[in-house]
């Protein structure tokens, strides 16, 4: 945890860098809702801006697309000083169907490097919560987004919870 | 008993009555006593009363069983599926029941009549053991009515259970055959008698075939458990040999337990080819007993040193190991031999009743105590244990049953002595 | 009536055997199945599970199996031991659960477990009533109106995964995993709990490419992850297959199964079951004949005597 929370102000310190040159470039949104997967949990508000300020850069989660320096090792390998791309969405890249070994393979046609990207599911939440991790963020599911009544009925919880649970 | 035939009564032995007269069937089932004699000996017999409280507890739990389901009687353990019930139930029950084909063998097949007149009870012993093996089974299956399906509705041939499935039953079904000599000569249907005496020599040879296979099959059964049975008690290799050769001084020293027992406490029963004989028969089969141990002795030391297991000796269970190795053969067979040397029968007793706790010991060690070594140690549910207690009673009073009424311990005359 | 002279007879025999011998040509078959081509599996990457029991209660949904204990967004039940320090593992009411591991000088963590659907399942092999199968899409699924309930598969599974019903009295049968066989794997479609799991800590897909993803990610992160796939060799593969940071003993498996499937343990004793049957006949009627020889039958005969008597 105390490692966790170096990391954290470390990241904050880095701070000013990375808003001078995000916002210098791009017309950059505050607020970005996240609600085409949203069934058992509500879509997430994400405060994109306040996630600028903390992280390292924009490549901590754009990857390559917005151009600049690339973070990802694996990513770096080819787009390091690669151009900007056209959207900049998770979306268009990562797919909304849940990926199986059989659209890897086709995925892998495409891109031999490629082939192995996270869903649209996947790559929310091991970017989110890898990094609130690591930073000793919040991991709760519903630190981020709350639980529907469909949710609650699926987990057994809320409304749903199961009579005589409280041991 | 012992006071009615010093007060003259005779029991029932013959196919006629002194005066020349059939026996009713009552008469027989009553062992020749009148009512109220038979009522006033159960009555006195105070083994009658311990049954009775048995029965009056376990008998309702049984019932227990079948109306709410294993969950109710037993811990209900996904990590050990088999409990009491089959850890004795079956895997002990069968290989004391050995008896049957060994004794058959040696009489019939090797023409080993010198071991004629402990014959019968050798053949009833096999029988009974493993209709209750089957019994215990039945209260243990989660739908014992479908106990059929492997025969008849649905085969799985690669299985080992759908071998001793198979051979427990046609095995029965010989063993049936075999004892059913007894049965003919009682009820006094001598074309049936002389049917199966004709079959013998085929009967006997099924047996032997169907009990080294099961037999092995019982011990084959855990070699699907690598890793769950401990590696002292598990061989894939030998496993079925050790099963079978230990079965063998199972079965031979479970008759000397029977017949002394029997010889103790229901001597009226036995006659004088039987009892003069019973001594000079225990040594003989001691040394059966004996050979069949030095031989599982070995085995299960090649077992240790096929799969060099050397080192689990070392360990707490491998003490366990030793320490049933050390009781059940090597302080059996000393006795035994003790007894052969000295030409004692009641040392070979001793030494019997040695090896029949030791396999005992194997097989429930095998089964239940080393099973999941790794993972927690099973303590049977109290009403598992009754249950089994409960048809383990219910197996002797149905022993002392027929031992009471059809020619095993005596010959059958044809006309009674009389009065 | 054709005469056919030894000579002719030997000449054809012999023609016949070596037409036998040439006919199959070069044709070899393969001593070794390595399960269904086209089967499917599982690859589960435990370095992505953070035990949020999502996939838990997906299983409960799709299986309609009970209302659980305690809700399935609850961590405490990482805490419960049994019998000590046992676990959770799968009942009869939970296909599948998810068990925490604390893993000394580093963060815990979280393995699924169910049923792996091995290639050549231990459960199938020892089932009497053959209720057990696995289907070409790689499912081990079982038919409960022949399962008899003598609970050998239990026993066989070297992954502890059937479970039984113990508390039904008159219908109590084997519980476990199936796949998603009838209502998902049937149609081609992911299983429930791959689908339903925030971390895609599962991919679905055909094993053989299964293996090489997971190869690949353990090749494209050095040091990630441990250099084995649970699952690839052990007890002669199964279909599902895990990914781990730590060593696998850490995370609760099982590391010292064999490779070969636990049938071929078995083989030994079903090699005999013929042989005994064939050999043990001539075998015994043979010492029976020398045993007897020279005796009277029956002499000695204490029954056969007895009869004399009636007579």
């Amino acid at each position: 945890m105390v490692k966790a929370g170096q990391t954290f102000i470390t990241g904050l310190t880095a701070l000013a860098l990375s808003l001078v040159f995000c916002f210098t470039s791009y017309a950059m949104p505050d607020v970005i809702t996240m609600d085409q997967l949203a069934d058992l949990y509500d879509g997430v508000v994400f405060d994109h801006e306040t996630h600028t300020m903390m992280t390292e850069g924009c490549a901590v989660c754009h990857h390559h697309t917005l151009g600049g320096p690339v973070f990802n090792d694996y990513c770096a390998k080819c787009h390091d000083g690669s151009e900007e791309v056209a959207t900049v969405a998770c979306s268009d890249c990562h797919s909304k169907e849940r990926i199986t070994a059989g659209s890897m393979r086709l995925a892998e046609l495409e891109s031999p490097f490629h082939d192995d990207l996270p869903d649209l599911k996947g790559a929310y939440h091991l970017s989110c919560l890898g990094c609130h991790q690591e930073m000793g963020a919040p991991v709760g599911c519903t630190d981020c987004h709350s639980k529907t009544e469909a949710g609650n009925k699926y987990y057994n919880s809320g409304q749903f919870a199961p009579t005589g649970s409280q041991h | 008993m012992k006071n009615l035939i010093k007060s003259g009564v005779k029991p029932h032995d013959a196919t006629m009555r002194a005066d020349g007269k059939k026996w009713t069937f009552m008469e027989k089932m009553l062992l020749g006593l009148s009512l109220d004699q038979y009522i006033q000996q159960a009555l006195r017999n105070k083994f009658n009363w311990l049954l009775a409280l048995i029965f009056a507890i376990g008998i309702p739990l049984i019932i227990y069983r079948f109306i709410f389901g294993l969950g109710a009687v037993t811990h209900s353990s996904y990590d050990y599926p088999w409990g009491l019930l089959l850890g004795f139930g079956l895997f002990c029950m069968v290989p004391l029941s050995a008896s049957g084909f060994m004794m058959g063998t040696a009489v019939e097949l090797f023409g080993r009549h010198d071991f004629a007149p402990i014959e019968r009870l050798a053949l009833l012993n096999g029988l009974l053991g493993y209709f209750f093996a089957v019994v215990f089974l039945l209260v243990d299956l989660g739908q014992p009515w479908r106990l059929p399906y492997p025969m008849v509705y649905s085969f799985g041939p690669a299985a080992v259970l759908f071998l001793v499935g198979w051979h427990v039953a046609t095995y029965l079904s010989v063993q049936v055959a075999e004892v059913s000599t007894a049965f003919f000569e009682w009820i006094g249907f001598k074309r049936g008698y002389e049917f199966i005496r004709k079959g013998t020599i085929g009967l006997t040879v099924s047996g032997i075939i169907l009990s080294t296979l099961h037999q092995g099959a019982l011990g084959a059964l855990f070699v699907y458990a690598p890793g769950k049975v401990h590696p002292l008690w598990y061989s894939s290799a030998f496993q079925w040999i050790h099963f079978f050769v230990s079965s063998i001084p199972a079965g031979l020293c479970m008759v000397i337990c029977v017949s002394t027992i029997v010889y103790h406490t229901m001597k009226w029963r036995c006659d004088d080819r039987f009892i003069s004989n019973l001594d000079r028969i225990t040594i003989a089969l001691a040394k059966g007993a004996a050979m069949g141990l030095i031989t599982y002795f070995f085995i299960k030391f090649l077992a240790v040193a096929h799969d060099n297991e050397w080192a689990y000796l070392a360990t707490g269970w491998g003490l366990w190991w030793l320490a049933e190795i050390g009781f059940g053969v090597v302080l059996a067979l000393a006795v035994l031999s003790f007894g052969i040397h000295n030409n004692n029968a009641n040392i070979c007793r001793i030494g019997a009743f040695i090896t029949v706790f030791g396999i005992l010991l194997n097989r429930l060690n095998t089964a239940l105590i080393t099973f999941n070594w790794n993972l927690y140690q099973e303590i049977p549910h109290v009403f598992e244990v009754i249950i089994t207690i409960t048809i383990f009673f219910i197996y002797i009073a149905t022993y002392r049953f027929i031992l009471n009424r059809l020619p095993i311990l005596y010959q059958f005359k044809a006309r009674a002595d009389g009065q | 009536m054709s005469k056919i002279t030894r000579r002719r007879f030997l000449a054809g025999g012999v023609a016949g055997g070596a037409a036998i011998a040439m006919a199959p040509g070069k044709k070899v078959f393969a001593a070794n199945l390595d399960g269904f081509p086209n089967g499917m599996g599982v690859l589960v990457d435990m370095t992505r599970c953070v035990g949020c029991r999502t996939c838990e209660a997906a299983c409960n949904k799709e299986q309609n199996l009970p209302e659980p204990e305690k809700p399935f967004d609850d961590a405490s039940v990482f805490d419960e031991g049994y019998h000590g320090h046992e676990q959770r593992r799968t009942t009869e009411g939970a296909y599948t659960v998810v068990n925490r591991y604390d893993v000394p000088g580093s963060e815990p963590v979280y393995r699924k477990i169910q049923c792996n659907h091995c290639n050549e399942p231990a459960c199938l092999t020892s089932c009497f009533v053959n209720a057990y199968k696995k289907t070409p899409e790689g499912a081990v699924i079982y038919d409960d109106k022949v399962c008899v309930g003598c609970r050998n598969c239990m026993i066989a599974c070297p992954f502890n995964i059937p479970a039984y019903s113990y508390s039904s009295a008159f219908n109590p049968i084997i519980k476990k995993c199936i796949f998603c066989y009838d209502t998902r794997l049937k149609q081609g479609h992911i299983p429930a709990c791959v689908e339903s799991c925030p971390q895609q800590v599962m991919v679905f897909g055909k094993r053989k490419d299964l293996l090489k993803i997971a190869h690949d990610r353990i090749r494209k992160h050095p040091g990630k992850y441990v250099d084995h796939v649970y699952g690839e060799h052990e007890v002669g593969g199964t279909s599902w297959l895990y990914l781990s940071s730590v060593p696998f003993e850490q995370a609760g498996f099982n590391v010292t199964l064999q490779k070969e499937p636990i049938i071929n343990n078995v083989k030994d004793f079903l090699a005999i079951v013929p042989m005994v049957l064939a050999i043990w006949p001539a075998l015994f009627t043979g010492f029976h004949l020398l045993a007897t020889k020279g005796k009277k039958h029956g002499d000695d005969h204490s029954h056969d005597q007895q009869e004399g008597h009636e007579s």
